[in-house]
């Protein structure tokens, strides 16, 4: 190219900027210089096609509709789509086909440089960055740059429809629409968000909250959230006061029962330091919320707020529980004649003991339903058996205290009952507030975060600059730019006059301007403004701000902080952009990256919710099929969206090589995910990176349960998914979709040999169709090798009670025997189309718009590198965002949407034809 | 850090929980019960009768009724054999997927041969499920692309809300039980755009639907308790228009520091801050929010057919109050696998669908088909126990399509699509019929309820090439 040294003699001599216009001007003549193109086309490029292609393609051949000998030299640059497909076919192997002769590397390297350089015109020394349509935050981001921003959990989940989602991925620009309902919901929200996380006054009451799970047992240990009624029990926390002081202890507690009446109640006692402050009693009731205030006097220092809950004897219903005190029966007592008259095991009065189970399980008395027969005959007065059956509560043994003068061996503690009924008490919140006098009020919740200069000055001058101030901080991070002086005034004048107004207080009239900052476009759509003066058609580096929220959006999906706010503003971001970036990786905000990346290109974040029956995939039946000993729950769903995320986040914190995904000796696990997998020696919740034995199938994404799974039918595997999932997804080769009238397999269900056939007979059958074999061909032996995991990823021997094969070829030749030596072609033979898939996926991702042909000399050079650089992570990231289109933007004219529509509708066909197998 | 507190519906919600907890457990389903007293429209009628005084009688009955119009989308095709009845005309027998509406047969009638040529393959190939979907109301073909430059066209009860909706207090309502988005490609190059969405605001723009009941109640009648709808609803109106002045002139300016293609996403919000103060404008005229003597229900139900319920229970109580006119409901996108392990179907749908003449699962799919019938069948039997002022039912005044987009499932097939029209559309429409039309476009049978809907002026839409005259 004999252009190329000039221009970068001429950037050189230059400087960026003002080279970066002559470049693209540059590129357009270029792509123009036809007579060139066909020249090479000819001496270079025509002999291979005649050599390697026309068997199908040329000599009146015309399999899918395409004759290379019929190109005009006028068509050899207007047809991007063909050359597209020609470069992905040749260089994944699958062009030509058949048993011929295959064209060289070198002659392959030569027909991509002669696509890309003069078919497409690509200058890859200056690469089209591309048009990004300005991008709306979705659901995920808002929740986040709000709850970064306003420091305000909303919940965007609950409140926006979902996102509509482009090339697998739901942060692309052009999919993500904005309808007349989403917008009132972002009024709707700009507003409650606002008036609930800023707070109204300047200063309140100092309050210090507890919740319930802040109480501790007397062990040390957290008490449980619902605090049965039946059950004794003692929680407390510790409170710090600066001030001996009158104090207020407020707090709030809910009473959670079952639709059923729950006859046990009990006491509830409120201590500060051990002495009883509020005492009353709690009996059934489906939802109550009780609320104490007490008015206590506390020294500078430490106190402990504690709850007692003493246990009473339950409720008389219509049938009742003989009540032993002292030897005596109460009067009037029916008695529950079938379980109580079985004397068990629990019957036994249970010794005191530290460590006892839960009153519920050792209390044997069962009080039926109201509709229970009334009838039961009295028992007899006394008798020890009754006394059995009343089952003391070992562990109410503190009701000692109450009657000291009963002994020991006739104190019979109120008694638990268990029904299906049930009553519980909830610790909601409990607050030390006060001092009351004004001086020790303090600034309230979020206050600084605000007004970092605290209260507004009342002199009105002052009051309207602080204004200023402080709306200038805050709509500069939530439009993620500086915020010019007319929209500033506009903010300050809102604000004034609400807080002008009698009665409203200036965090007021902040809140107002607030809503309005909220609500614009400036802070739902990532705005990326045009460089002044960039002319229409070329490209110019995004500004720093624009880049600072690039960045942060790609590795937090959240805005930029205060540091990237910093280096924007200061204009270093871009020349300390690697430290940045390392910096950004570090923080656990990266934790967005690992899961929203990983959520989409693995498709993880569906095993949460999809269907997957375990009877059905364990082909349970009878007895089984009511107990399957398999959990497939929500923990487990979750565990196996962990082990992915987890696996992405070491790779990608410890650099390792991409290929690790695909194949590697370790996974992460814990007690739960280890077992459903069969690896023993993994025990509890928590997840580490657990070591594999050489033959173990585990270790990579593919054979993680989340991928296995949602590569699945609810009841079976799919071998046609998990196939094409590594189409897509991994060797991003996705085969062409299928044909729109599937013939029956009608003849393959009647049975083969004998017996039901398998899966792989099936499919087997299937692609003896000639239809069918072009592409089945590519998918089947790719998913089949995953055939000994289950639905659920749990591994299998047989299918159908036929043992698994899980051996079979790729179509470009490679042959292998199990899954484990899949793992290998893919992370050799196939490394290079893996490298590309990946480097695509993630640019997609980070780009918010799918890939056109102008990408593919971007893409080809990260490939290389990262070839180079065997897999290492850093290289793909830092090559995506080096690259231009992440760097630069575009000033797209009217004329180039024209030009690039029609390209991009054909292109997208060719680059990413998908499947149509939900 | 701040957490979302819990907002004053769902405490109201709280306190009515174990009564919904037990609706749910005998099997009723919705958590909202449904009043059955007379439509209320006082407002709407002022303006209606407005309206015909200016010559232009939109969306209203020969009685002065408001009419309706509503649209709900199964997914995946019918099975075809229990779906088609027997007989002809007036004198016919209901199939066996629509048995449940057997009570209601006098009110509807079942239209056969309108075809959506437009989601067949052409020259677009794979993918027909994602035509199915964006052609269902379009009648136009979806430009295949993944994200850019999407394009399909404006769907028939957005071009008469466009013209009608003025005359209640929302223009219309988009609902739908489909809300959580599978990861990946949608449907063979094909944006998710096209598979979530049948109303179309414009050829580029989906209406997104709402799939939680909760947001959709307060869109209609207000946040909060009872007693406090009204007056959360005027502050609220109040806080939009004052934000509304605001933004807008923010969007003009900001659009001329922007790109040409950042124009149209700026154009989409500038459509909805016009579309909100038109709303805002009405809600001034229309008075009062109507009171629908009902609580405000919980958020998205766990099941499936409780969802299904209480949304067209929604559309039901919107109806009823005259707060819309138009209203579709996407029960769920097309192509879709969910599973229905309630009635014993632990398999998903779509692969059910592709059934290949396997009769275990032809049996699932017609029982699938089934029970979306019962469900649908809930709705009608609710609407024709609700009576307007004239007498007649809600559902005699109304005009409500059932159907999807693929005819077959298994061979994804777009001509003679299961379609059931039911209401007799205030008078005008021949109910307790089967009709096989001549092989026509779907399309026709828009303009012909756009004749009703106050729109004979309407020339086309997407494929369409006539009127269907025996409605």
């Amino acid at each position: 190219m004999p252009i190329s040294p000039l221009l970068s003699r001429l950037r050189r001599v230059l400087g960026l900027n003002l080279a970066a216009l002559f470049v693209c001007a540059g590129a357009a003549q270029l792509r123009a210089d036809s007579s060139q193109v066909a020249a090479t086309f000819h001496r270079d490029i025509q002999p291979m096609l005649e050599n390697y292609c026309y068997d199908c393609h040329g000599d009146g051949s015309r399999k899918g509709k395409v004759a290379f000998d019929e190109l005009s030299d006028a068509d050899l640059q207007a047809k991007p789509d063909l050359w597209m497909a020609v470069l992905k076919n040749v260089r994944a192997g699958l062009m030509p086909q058949g048993e011929g002769a295959r064209p060289s590397a070198e002659e392959i390297a030569r027909l991509a440089d002669w696509i890309k350089y003069q078919a497409l015109g690509l200058d890859a020394a200056n690469a089209d960055p591309g048009r990004v349509t300005v991008r709306r935050l979705n659901r995920i981001e808002y929740h986040n740059t709000i709850h970064d921003l306003m420091g305000f959990d909303f919940n965007s989940e609950a409140e926006f429809p979902p996102d509509d989602t482009g090339h697998g991925f739901d942060n692309i620009g052009d999919a993500l629409s904005i309808s007349p309902l989403l917008l009132e919901k972002y009024l709707e929200s700009a507003e409650f968000i606002a008036n609930s996380a800023i707070p109204k006054v300047s200063r309140v009451l100092a309050t210090r909250t507890a919740t319930g799970k802040d109480f501790l047992k007397d062990d040390g240990s957290h008490g449980p959230d619902l605090m049965p009624v039946g059950k004794p029990a003692h929680v407390s926390h510790t409170y710090t006061v600066a001030d001996t002081e009158d104090y207020h202890v407020v707090a709030e507690l809910q009473v959670r029962g079952s639709f059923d009446f729950d006859p046990n109640h009990c006491n509830l006692i409120l201590t500060v330091d051990g002495e009883p402050r509020h005492q009353e009693e709690v009996i059934w009731s489906e939802s109550k919320t009780l609320k104490i205030d007490e008015k206590v006097h506390l020294a500078a220092g430490d106190h402990v707020v504690a709850f007692e809950m003493q246990p009473l004897e339950p409720i008389k219903t219509p049938v009742q529980l003989p009540f032993q005190r002292g030897g005596g029966q109460r009067a009037g007592a029916a008695q529950k004649e079938k379980p109580a008259d079985k004397p068990t095991d629990k019957d036994k009065p249970a010794a005191p003991a530290a460590d006892v189970p839960p009153v519920a399980d050792v209390v044997a008395a069962v009080v039926a339903a109201a509709d229970a027969p009334a009838a039961s005959k009295p028992g007899p007065a006394g008798a020890p058996a009754d006394a059995a059956k009343a089952a003391p509560d070992p562990a109410a043994a503190p009701d000692a205290a109450v009657d000291p003068a009963v002994p020991a061996s006739l104190k019979v503690a109120p008694v638990a009952v268990r029904t299906a009924a049930r009553l519980d008490l909830r610790i909601v919140s409990v607050q030390i507030n006060g001092p009351a006098a004004e001086k020790y009020w303090i600034p309230p919740e979020n206050h600084s975060r605000f007004f970092p200069n605290g209260a507004a000055p009342a002199e009105p001058v002052a009051r309207v600059a602080y204004a200023r101030e402080v709306l200038r901080d805050f709509a500069t991070k939530a439009f993620r730019r500086p915020v010019d002086d007319a929209k500033l005034d506009q903010l300050v004048g809102i604000a004034k006059r609400t807080y002008e107004q009698p009665g409203k207080t200036f965090e007021e009239g902040f809140a107002k301007a607030a809503m309005v900052v909220l609500a614009s476009p400036r802070f739902l759509f990532r705005v990326e403004p045009v460089a002044a003066g960039t002319p229409v058609g070329a490209s110019a580096p995004v500004d720093e701000y624009a880049l600072a929220s690039r960045l942060s959006y790609l590795l937090w999906s959240t805005m930029p902080d205060d540091e990237l706010f910093r280096a924007a503003a200061a204009g270093r971001l871009r020349s300390t952009q690697a430290a940045q970036v390392a910096r950004m990786l570090k923080d656990p905000k990266a934790q967005a990256f690992v899961k929203n990346f990983t959520g989409q290109w693995l498709e993880a974040r569906d095993v949460e919710f999809l269907p997957i029956n375990p009877v059905a995939v364990l082909g349970l039946t009878g007895r089984k099929a009511n107990a399957p000993g398999v959990d497939f729950d929500g923990v487990m769903r979750r565990a196996m969206r962990t082990e992915v995320e987890m696996d992405f986040d070491y790779m990608m914190k410890e650099d390792r090589s991409v290929l690790e995904l695909i194949d590697s000796n370790y996974t992460f696990l814990n007690e739960k995910l280890a077992a459903h997998y069969g690896i023993t020696g993994v025990s509890g919740d928590s997840f580490r990176r657990v070591e594999l034995p050489p033959d173990s199938p585990r270790g990579g994404v593919l054979t993680s349960g989340a991928v296995l799974v949602v590569t699945s039918n609810p009841t079976r595997t799919s071998p046609v998914k998990r196939g094409l999932f590594v189409l897509d997804n991994i060797l991003g080769i996705p085969p062409p979709p299928p044909p729109p009238d599937i013939p029956a397999l009608e003849e393959a269900k009647k049975g083969i040999d004998g017996h039901e056939p398998t899966l792989r007979e099936l499919l087997s059958a299937h692609r003896s169709s000639p239809l069918c074999s072009s592409c089945h061909s590519r998918m089947d032996p790719l998913g089949l090798a995953f055939e000994n995991f289950n639905a659920m990823g749990m591994w299998r021997d047989t299918d159908a009670k036929q043992p698994i094969t899980a051996a079979g070829q790729l179509v470009t030749g490679e042959a292998f025997a199990n899954v484990r030596e899949l793992k290998h072609i893919i992370t050799h033979e196939r490394r290079l189309d893996y490298y590309r898939c990946l480097t695509e996926k993630l640019m997609t991702y980070a780009l918010g718009r799918g890939l056109e042909y102008y990408d593919v000399a971007t893409v080809d050079q990260i490939v290389a590198r990262l070839d180079q650089e065997q897999g290492k992570f850093s290289v793909l990231l830092d090559g995506v965002i080096q690259s231009a289109a992440f760097q630069r933007q575009r000033n797209a004219p009217s004329a180039a949407v024209a030009d690039t529509s029609g390209r991009t509708h054909g292109t997208n066909a060719a680059l990413s034809a998908s499947n149509d197998s939900r | 850090m701040k957490k979302q507190p819990i907002r004053p519906a769902d405490a109201s919600l709280q306190r009515h929980l174990s009564l919904s907890r037990r609706h749910f457990l005998r099997g009723v389903g919705a958590c909202i019960a449904l009043p059955m007293f007379e439509s209320a429209f006082p407002g709407s009628l002022r303006a209606a009768t407005a309206g015909a005084a200016a010559g232009a009688p939109g969306a209203v009955t020969a009685s002065g009724m408001p009419l309706r119009m509503a649209v709900a989308y199964f997914p995946n095709g019918a099975h075809q054999a229990n779906w088609w009845p027997t007989g002809e005309g007036s004198a016919f027998e209901l199939g066996k997927t629509m048995q449940p509406l057997a009570a209601l047969k006098n009110s509807l009638q079942v239209v056969g041969g309108l075809d959506h040529k437009e989601a067949m393959p052409g020259n677009d190939g794979a993918g027909d499920h994602a035509r199915a979907n964006a052609t269902f109301l379009t009648g136009a073909r979806a430009r295949k692309t993944d994200s850019a430059n999407i394009e399909v066209g404006t769907s028939i009860d957005q071009v008469i809300a466009q013209r009608v909706g003025h005359l209640t207090r929302l223009s219309s309502l988009e609902l739908s039980c489909d809300f959580v988005r599978k990861s990946g490609r949608c449907d063979s190059g094909y944006s998710c755009a096209y598979l979530y969405n049948i109303s179309w605001a414009s050829p580029e723009t989906p209406a997104a639907p709402e799939p939680n009941p909760r947001l959709v109640f307060e869109r209609l009648f207000g946040q909060g308790a009872p007693s406090e709808r009204r007056a959360n609803f005027k502050e609220r109106q109040m806080t939009e228009k004052s934000l509304l002045d605001f933004v807008r002139d923010d969007t003009r300016a900001l659009e001329r520091q922007l790109g040409y293609n950042d124009h149209q996403k700026l154009d989409e919000y500038l459509t909805g801050v016009r579309e909100i103060e038109q709303r805002i404008q009405r809600a001034e005229n229309f008075g009062d929010l109507p009171d629908p003597h009902a609580d405000t229900p919980a958020g998205i139900p766990a099941d499936y057919g409780a969802h299904m319920d209480i949304m067209y229970d929604l559309l039901a109580m919107a109806f009823q109050t005259d707060s819309t006119r138009i209203a579709t409901l996407l029960l769920a996108g097309d192509g879709t696998n969910r599973a229905f392990p309630e009635i014993g179907i632990p398999e998903g749908h779509h692969y059910c669908s592709h059934h290949r003449m396997n009769p275990e699962l032809m049996d699932k799919v017609a029982q699938i088909d089934l029970y979306y019938m019962q469900h649908f069948a809930r709705f009608l039997t609710k609407l024709e126990q609700i009576k307007d002022v004239d007498g007649s039912s809600v559902l005699h005044n109304s005009m409500i399509i059932y159907g999807c987009g693929n005819a077959d499932g298994n061979r994804h097939t777009h001509d003679n699509l299961p379609v059931i029209l039911a209401g007799a559309g205030g008078g005008t429409l021949q109910a307790g019929r089967y009709v096989k039309e001549e092989s026509q476009p779907m399309s026709n049978l828009f303009l012909s309820l756009a004749d009703r809907m106050g729109m004979p002026d309407l020339a086309r839409i997407g494929d369409s090439s006539g009127r269907l005259k025996n409605v």
